[in-house]
């Protein structure tokens, strides 16, 4: 990951134009193809606050978009503003700044031909192209802006002593910007630009969400659309849990919720609310063992080579732990079927029948014991 | 994900008036299919209403010998009712027979019924599907069908409903009650998915805004001797390329009554009355049951790939009703 035109490299042929600076007229491009030629150009008239980031950029990964919170916490606006970015990832992004949030429509650049036009490469950057399609300001790189330079381009409109249809104040740059908004409808894969407008509060904003995971209160701050799976590893920092399929087709994000074995990955945190969540992390303390004592489901996995690369284990490891209190046959057969929702890649699986028939006899040994 | 807004039904009347105030809207349960299509982008729900705080979330007894069951039920807690094991065992087979243990803790009655396609053009919207978009082609007809159907399917659609509890509940003669913001209606199972026909999107006789509170399951004594098969490509944690739910009423020989329904071949879950009627009265032997299989799929429309189910299903079909007469 790097940036083309500060590393100095030869960029790949054919040639990328250099990045637009301020004064430069504003590389065209179609917002969308599918037979619509909408055109920046046909959106004069109206600024356009454009904006670039990688494909990978997943606004789930509260880390990678704090650059651009802080940016968009600097443009001068409430909650209904609406800007428009390019990106390949989402097709809708909502970020948050304050106490308001952002509602983006997401252009799709599948073939990287915007970014091209605007000689961006591997990095974010944010264009400010004034209503005659000049270049007002931009920046690029992962470092936010300075508070104060966008909002000084953005006064750079109102500020100009010119006719009166082309100078523009804060309020009236936000109104634009929601009608250019508006005007992306026309295309029919832009669509949800119309229900973006149409909303008048942004739907889906986070909110403080309590999950008692591992006996600990955790506060956190979650979208509606956070998975259960997401909120343990990257808000918690409970990457125990793993994610293989994010489709309930593998098991490995197998936690238990009140003590059922549970996908993560199918179900939204915030849906939890009051239960008790238990992960890997937790499962040796939610068995009583103190100390470093593993589980005895963890101690006979290791016994009897329930895994190879270990992927799947701590989803194996929940999964198991909660099968043994579950009415299933004795034999091995039923242990594979009642495993079935667990996939190893590794082929661990005689292993892992042999480790959960041990604790299994080991369990009904203590009981006839007593 | 698209974003959505998120509400908590805190009562069924509360769960009715949050979606019917919203066409976007998606009651949300187990969340075993919905949030994967939502992750698919198949699903874009403006609003999703949890109803998991409901509590339809019981089995109860009704109409000497039969089981109300709540729409909140989790297939994994009515696979392992005991009165279900008891009376029907086919519902208890079917529901292990689905998805795995983890899914079955958390997919609920009601949800499992309205389950949507497998089809993989369904789930990926860089492919035209009639049932996703309506009028935008069906990619199945003439791209990769295996797993399609081959009972009740139309040149709009040809993918198969997935469930393997509704083909037991079809079999049964259950009732789906249903709630709406204008009180209560019933619709029976077997009239409660409907055909693609040239409107595919359109899956079953539900209102928007109509909430599933629960399916009730009549008596139906000899329903002891019942049982479900199901065929797939791995012993375990796949969907069907066929099943048979069947029940058979058989004294000294004699087939008395038979319910059949079949699974993974057709666009709904598919009884089989033809089939059934031919098996009345006939002694209970390999020769009847191969009629019957004959019979019930009888109308099979065969695509590129999926031929190989008519002969499966039928086998399937023989091996259940075989199987359901040795019951002693
Ligand atoms: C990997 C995988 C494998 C699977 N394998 C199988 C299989 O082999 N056999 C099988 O039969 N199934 C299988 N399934 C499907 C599974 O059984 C269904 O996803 C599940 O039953 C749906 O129930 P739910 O409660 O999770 O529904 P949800 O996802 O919560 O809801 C599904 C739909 O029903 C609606 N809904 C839910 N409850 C109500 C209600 N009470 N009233 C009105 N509308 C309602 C929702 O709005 C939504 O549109 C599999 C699923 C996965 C992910
Ligand atoms: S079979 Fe049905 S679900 Fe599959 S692509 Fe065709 S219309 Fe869509
Ligand atoms: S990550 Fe949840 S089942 Fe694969
Ligand atoms: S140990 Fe590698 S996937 Fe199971």
């Amino acid at each position: 990951m790097h940036d083309l035109r500060t590393a100095g490299a030869t960029p790949p042929f054919p040639a990328a134009p250099p990045p637009p600076t301020a004064g430069d007229p504003a590389p065209d491009f179609e917002l969308v193809a599918n037979g619509t030629a909408t055109r920046l150009s046909s959106l004069r008239g109206s600024p356009v606050v454009l904006v670039l980031h990688n494909p990978e950029w997943d606004p789930a990964r509260r880390e990678q978009i704090d650059a651009f919170n802080r940016l968009l916490a600097s443009l001068p606006a409430a909650a209904e503003q609406r800007l428009i970015t390019v990106g390949a990832a989402h097709p809708w992004l909502e970020l948050e700044f304050d106490t308001s949030r952002v509602a983006l429509p997401v252009i799709r650049d599948d073939d990287g031909s915007i970014a091209q036009a605007y000689g961006v490469h591997d990095t974010p950057a944010v264009f400010v192209i004034d209503e005659r399609g000049i270049v007002r300001w931009t920046h690029m790189g992962r470092t936010p802006p300075r508070e104060g330079d966008i909002i000084a381009a953005l006064t750079s409109f109102a500020a100009r002593d010119e006719p009166r249809s082309s100078s523009w104040n804060r309020r009236e740059f936000i109104a634009t910007v929601l009608g250019v908004a508006a005007s992306l409808t026309i295309s029919p894969r832009l669509a949800v630009a119309e229900r973006i407008a149409a909303a008048s509060t942004a739907p889906g904003a986070a909110r403080a969400v309590t999950l008692n995971v591992n006996g600990r209160q955790l506060r956190l701050t979650l979208e509606p659309r956070v998975s259960l799976l997401d909120a343990l590893r990257e808000y918690a920092g409970l990457t125990g849990t793993k994610k293989g399929c994010d489709h309930g087709q593998c098991g490995a994000c197998t936690v238990h919720v009140d003590g059922r074995r549970t996908l993560s990955c199918l179900t939204f945190a915030m849906m939890h609310e009051g239960q008790q969540i238990t992960t890997i992390e937790g499962l040796a303390a939610s068995a009583g063992t103190s100390g470093n004592t593993l589980h005895p489901m963890q101690q006979a996995f290791i016994k009897h080579d329930g895994f190879q690369c270990g992927y799947c284990t701590p989803g194996q490891i929940m999964s198991a732990s909660a099968m043994i209190h579950e009415p299933w046959g004795a034999a091995d057969s039923d242990v594979r079927e009642a495993m079935s929702g667990n996939i190893c890649r590794c082929g661990a699986y005689p292993g892992i029948v042999a480790a959960i028939q041990e604790v299994r006899a080991n369990a009904a040994d203590g009981e006839h014991g007593q | 994900m698209y974003p959505f807004q998120f509400e908590s039904a805190a009562s069924e009347q509360d769960a009715i008036a949050l979606l019917g105030a919203n066409p976007d809207a998606r009651f949300l349960a187990g969340g075993t299919t919905l949030v994967d299509l939502m992750k698919h982008d198949v699903e874009r729900p403006a609003r999703v209403v949890d109803i998991n705080q409901l509590s339809l979330t019981t089995v109860e007894e009704i109409d000497g010998g039969g089981l109300r069951i709540g729409a909140m039920v989790r297939n994994s807690d009515l696979a392992n009712h005991p009165l279900v094991r008891e009376r029907y065992p086919v519902l208890s087979q079917a529901l292990l027979a689905g998805a795995s243990p983890q899914l079955r803790n958390m997919a609920t009655t009601g949800g499992n019924l309205l389950q949507r396609a497998r089809c993989q053009y369904f789930r990926d919207v860089a492919n035209a599907c009639n049932k996703r978009e309506p009028g935008s082609g069906c990619s199945a007809l003439h791209g990769i069908n295996r797993i399609h159907a081959v009972l009740g399917t139309s040149e709009q659609c040809i993918a198969t409903h997935p469930s393997d509890m509704a083909v037991a509940l079809a079999a049964l003669d259950a009732i789906v009650r249903v709630r709406g913001a204008g009180g209560e209606r019933t619709i029976p199972l077997v009239d409660f998915h409907l055909m693609p026909h040239d409107r595919p999107d359109r899956e079953t006789r539900l209102e928007h805004g109509e909430l599933i509170v629960s399916v009730d399951v009549p008596p139906l004594p000899f329903a002891k001797r019942s049982l479900y098969i199901k065929v797939r490509d791995r012993a375990s944690y796949a969907f069907t390329l066929a099943s048979a739910a069947v029940a058979l009423d058989v004294r000294d020989g004699v087939i008395r009554a038979a319910r059949i329904a079949l699974g993974g071949v057709a666009t709904k879950p598919w009884r089989v009355p033809d089939a059934e009627s031919a098996l009345e009265n006939t002694s209970a032997d390999g020769a009847a049951f191969g009629r019957a299989a004959e019979l019930a799929l009888s109308g099979a429309v065969a695509r590129e790939h999926n031929a190989f189910k008519i002969e499966l299903a039928k086998r399937t079909l023989i091996r259940a009703l075989t199987r359901a007469a040795a019951i002693a």
